[in-house]
């Protein structure tokens, strides 16, 4: 974990979701999870935030709200998509208020996909948008090749 | 004292979902409020239309991330009267020990929800912590933590998986045991008691007149609970009491929820010790069925109600009613003459939940109009000045 070195905030925003994904989202918050420990803290404003978790599907009314929400954030942002509904639309994709998935109303760094995703794969997304975020390559831990028996003769 | 409009939501800390509350304040003090909904509709009641019985209850599992058994339970027991199918006493034993875990999880949630809302982040932490061992007991039932999708028309995917019985009489335990300190706490703490007690108070006649449900019309001394007035499933089979106060205020409201634990607890204790020694019968596909019925179910927040028309195998109408529509109508009364730090309080003690609220399309001469937020405020909500003649 050395290379993550700044503690980045999130912003959660539910466009149109089924309160599965937000729940998930909230028990990143709880002793058992506790994302704090990657520095990670949930806030209630954008401004505040590096990272934006969007869940459900981006509905009609949703759509301009989301990308103000988006735009007030500080520059250097991440997005990351949670559950099948952020994605694709999930279950609700045949009904009339879907126009479009989240993508394409923002740009997104990452997909977490799963109905509801568990906790566990939503902290493994985050780490994963952290290294990008402000972890430098040099401090990355050196992955180590398996040698080939060839080489190692 | 100027008055300021003032718009919390629909992307807020205090609310966990979107919703947009339009406060009118005199200085400090709540003059009118206005509820604006709509953030989170997905028009589910018309994907359920024309879609096959079988397929379809895997939307209504998805309406709603809290209570989610209650909505299958709702839906099974509609299309289950509409098609005359009776079901055995395994799969009512175990439909029931899925609603009541679902009760323990909500009631948990909900107690932490509130805690966060006053300032009392330890105890958020807390409840959040029992939460978890309930999830615990789903994720080795049903292999899923929120979503479940183990019932079946007519029958139960899973039985209960072998010497799970300690597994849960442990968690069950150690829940129970912490809910009691933390319903202590919630009645004897000096400075819970100052925020919660006489903040948004609803007197047993009000509660009558809009129809309260739930936990919000037991604790203004209402006593309305599905679970004893129609018994579904093995209700009929296991002894609890209906847990009822008569204060009426925020508090009340915390302490009846904190009572509906322990009583979850042991209605669950019962049907575990008793649960029968059935075979589950095999799930079949239902396609030349045809009817029409109702269904309730008490959910964690009070009746879900569902109502469906089924014609030669597919669904040509559901109508969902759920109890958040009741509660939050009383929303705007119960706002005016309060402070505006009290607002948290009184939306958090109703426990509203639009995942499962908002499902309404509005149609007008028969034509959909269709508007995005700005547009639909000019058209709809400007308040229209009544025209004064003076003659």
């Amino acid at each position: 974990m050395d290379y993550i070195k700044k503690s980045p905030w999130i912003c959660v925003y539910n466009a149109g979701s089924c309160n599965g994904c937000d729940l998930e989202v909230l028990a990143l918050l709880n002793p058992k999870y506790d994302i704090e420990r990657f520095g990670c803290e949930l806030k209630a404003s954008p401004r505040h935030a590096d990272i934006l978790l969007v869940t459900g599907i981006g509905s009609k009314q949703n759509q301009k709200r989301l990308k103000l929400v988006y735009e007030q954030m500080a520059s250097k942002k991440k997005v990351i998509a949670v559950g099948s509904c952020a994605i694709s639309g999930g279950p609700f994709r045949e009904g009339w208020v879907f126009t479009e998935p989240v993508d394409r109303i923002i740009p997104v760094d990452m997909y977490v996909p799963g109905c509801p995703p568990r906790p566990e794969a939503i902290i493994d997304a985050l780490i994963k948008v952290l290294e990008e975020l402000d972890g430098d390559k040099k401090d990355k831990p050196k992955q180590t090749r398996r040698r080939s028996k060839k080489a190692k003769k | 004292m100027h008055n300021t409009t003032l718009p919390i939501g629909p992307q807020h800390p205090s609310i966990k979902e979107p919703m947009c509350l339009r406060i009118r304040l005199d200085g400090n003090n709540i003059e009118n409020a206005d509820l604006r909904l709509g953030y989170v509709h997905r028009g589910v009641e018309k994907i359920l239309e024309g879609k096959q019985v079988d397929s379809a209850l895997y939307v209504a599992e998805r309406i709603c991330g809290i209570c989610e058994v209650s909505h299958t339970a709702a839906y099974l027991s509609a299309v289950e009267s509409a098609m005359n199918i009776s079901i055995n006493d395994k799969v009512k034993y175990l439909r029931t020990f899925l609603i009541e875990l679902e009760r323990l999880h909500s009631h948990l949630m909900w107690s932490g929800f509130l805690a966060h809302e006053i300032g009392y982040e330890t105890l958020f932490m807390y409840s959040w912590r029992e939460r978890e061992r309930i999830l615990e007991i789903f994720d080795k039932y049903t292999g899923g933590r929120v979503h479940h999708n183990v019932s079946k028309i007519g029958s139960n995917k899973y039985d209960l998986p072998e010497n799970s019985k300690k597994f849960i009489f442990d968690r069950l335990d150690a829940v129970a045991k912490h809910a009691e300190k933390y319903r202590r706490e919630f009645e004897k703490d000096n400075i819970i008691k100052a925020r919660l007690e006489n903040v948004g108070v609803i007197p047993e006649k009000e509660a009558k007149r809009y129809c309260l449900v739930g936990p919000i019309a037991r604790a203004s001394g209402y006593k309305v609970d599905v679970r004893k007035d129609n018994p579904y499933f093995a209700f009929d089979q296991v002894d609890f009491n209906v847990i009822t106060r008569n204060e009426g205020d925020a508090w009340a409201r915390t302490l009846v929820r904190m009572d509906e634990i322990q009583e979850s607890v042991n209605i669950i204790k019962q049907l575990i010790n008793n649960m029968p020694n059935e075979k589950l019968p095999k799930p079949e596909l239902h396609m030349n069925a045809s009817g029409e019925a109702v269904g309730h179910v008490e959910a964690p927040r009070g009746e879900n109600f569902y109502y469906v028309k089924i014609n030669s195998g597919y669904l040509e109408r559901a109508k969902i009613r759920t109890p958040t529509l009741n509660n939050i109508i009383i929303l705007e009364k119960i706002l005016k003459g309060y402070e505006l730090g009290d607002v948290p309080v009184i939306v958090g003690s109703l426990d509203p939940c639009f995942g499962c609220l908002e499902r309404i399309m509005v149609a007008k001469d028969k034509k959909i109009e269709e508007h995005d937020e700005d547009s639909f405020r000019k058209k709809y909500c400007e308040i229209q000045k009544p025209e004064v003649s003076y003659d």
